[in-house]
């Protein structure tokens, strides 16, 4: 009995956080636009007229990117920690953060998209290898 | 490793606005897909990065975009099975946690709770609340443009009863018959070729008193300090070549004039400050001797009128001083040629033809002396 009240108390207030964030997201403005977001759902045969929702994918799709984004900054930064570690006398090549198709492929194999490219020129023993195996 | 520029996802190369062009031309598509590149790259950029490669980009936009179709698809794959056609907030929960459970999140391994308490939701949830809006960078605008077509009018519209009994009146109306008919045409208007001919001449001539009349203006407006003094010394000079010469006759002897007004010498040394005035008078009298005096008169102005007959003319020009920006340029054409073709008879050229080349040489030339003075 008290467990299923404790459920029923839980899935209220689930509830009302649910309701009082979508109530939220009108107010919120993801950075994708609506018109963008309507259209590709349009094209996958999405059909919902309420807005809220249309919100909800936007901020979901927004999160994702952001996500992935984020991992390969982590991929970067320490790219260029290892540098310095490496060279301290000499100066930093790059100071800026650049998004380079090297890190988004790393950050996106942990989401099961593979965008690798093959090495161009084969000319380390380890080329060819699992990344996972190889050594950086 | 190297990158370079090549993709290694589907074929997005369509969506560089350079390569559409060669394959197939822009499609709808591309305009979308421009919106969501910038959308990454804000999302980017408030992420942390400064700056971007191209083809990483790209590529980010592809998936992006491949993301959000798959969670539309997701969410009406969910509606479709539990027998709806519009979906909720409980489809697009279903199609998160599809999505996200390769990743993982919390509670995925539980099955039968409720979709509300979704460690998806969860998760969005807080996301909204540590990031800060970023809002897009332009408006988008409305695409694609609907344009709104014109149709024909249907029978009913135009108050006509079809030609036939099988036509329904809600058709398209037949065009009229003016359209498909031929019907002969005849010219009502009586012409007399001969009274065209003289309107047209008349009519050219005036075109042409206007255009010189201009010109002058133009010069006397360039040279308006030197004008009343020019115009003094071309007196002067006329009376001596007049003795001298005494075929050359100055366009300026009130008994030839038809215009009262054209005593302009007296005139231009009273009103020197009326520079402009005087030489458009200037202009139409001398226009209109030249037009009196036939086709043997080409030149215009005070300095020169060259009888047809003389086959070779000296004339006694002051070379220091510009005669309404004409003298220095003849003087040296007349030295050279006995006739030429600046000056023309009525048996060699048209009346129009010759007028039009004198129009424009006066064109050439102004704007020459005006620069040298």
């Amino acid at each position: 009995m008290n467990h299923n009240q404790q459920s029923g108390d839980a899935k209220n207030d689930d509830d009302s956080a649910l309701s009082d964030f979508l109530a939220s997201l009108m107010d919120y403005t993801p950075a994708i636009p609506d018109e963008l977001v309507e259209h590709y759902l349009a094209k996958s045969g999405f059909q919902c007229p309420d807005v809220r929702l249309i919100r909800l994918v936007a901020v979901a799709t927004q999160k994702f990117v952001a996500e992935v984004a984020s991992d390969a900054l982590q991929h970067c930064k320490a790219r260029q920690a290892a540098v310095i570690k490496d060279k301290r006398e000499k100066q930093q090549k790059d100071k800026h953060l650049i998004l380079t198709m090297d890190d988004l492929s790393k950050s996106l194999l942990e989401y099961g998209v593979n965008v690798q490219h093959q090495d161009y020129f084969a000319d380390d023993p380890s080329t060819g290898r699992d990344p996972a195996s190889r050594e950086e | 490793m190297s990158h370079g520029d090549v993709e290694s996802t589907r074929d997005t190369r369509k969506s560089e606005d350079q390569r559409s062009l060669s394959l197939g031309g822009p499609k709808a598509d591309d305009f979308w897909r421009a919106v969501s590149k910038i959308a990454v790259l804000q999302i980017c950029e408030s992420v942390g990065y400064e700056r971007f490669k191209e083809s990483a980009l790209e590529a980010l936009t592809d998936i992006s975009i491949g993301y959000l179709c798959d969670l539309g698809k997701n969410a009406s794959f969910h509606a479709n099975l539990a027998g709806r056609t519009e979906c909720n907030l409980f489809d697009v929960t279903r199609a998160l946690e599809d999505l996200g459970a390769s990743h993982g999140f919390s509670g995925a391994s539980e099955i039968g709770n409720c979709l509300v308490g979704s460690g998806t939701v969860r998760e969005m949830v807080q996301f909204v609340d540590s990031k800060e809006e970023i809002p897009f960078a332009q408006p988008v605008p409305k695409f694609p443009v609907v344009r709104h077509r014109k149709l024909i009018p249907s029978f009913e519209h135009m108050n006509e009863t079809p030609p036939g009994k099988h036509i329904p009146s809600w058709l398209p109306a037949f065009p009229d018959p003016h359209t498909y008919i031929h019907t002969p045409m005849w010219n009502e208007r009586a012409s007399d070729p001969c009274a065209d001919k003289i309107e047209q001449a008349r009519q050219r001539r005036k075109a042409e008193r206007a255009l010189l009349s201009l010109q002058q203006r133009l010069v006397c407006n360039g040279s308006t300090g030197t004008s009343a003094s020019m115009v003094v010394d071309a007196k002067k000079g006329k009376m001596h070549e007049a003795g001298s010469n005494p075929f050359l006759v100055a366009p300026l002897q009130p008994g030839e004039k038809d215009m009262s007004q054209v005593v302009f010498p007296a005139k231009l040394s009273d009103e020197v400050s009326k520079g402009n005035h005087v030489s458009v008078l200037e202009a139409f009298a001398s226009a209109i001797e030249a037009m009196k005096d036939g086709p043997s008169n080409e030149l215009y102005g005070e300095k020169t009128l060259l009888p047809e007959k003389r086959p070779a003319v000296h004339f006694n020009f002051r070379t220091g001083k510009k005669l309404l920006g004409q003298s220095i340029d003849l003087s040296l054409l007349k030295k050279g040629e006995k006739r030429t073709t600046l000056f023309l008879s009525d048996e060699e050229r048209d009346d129009k033809k010759r007028r039009a080349e004198f129009i424009l040489r006066q064109t050439t030339e102004y704007p020459m002396e005006l620069n040298q003075s």
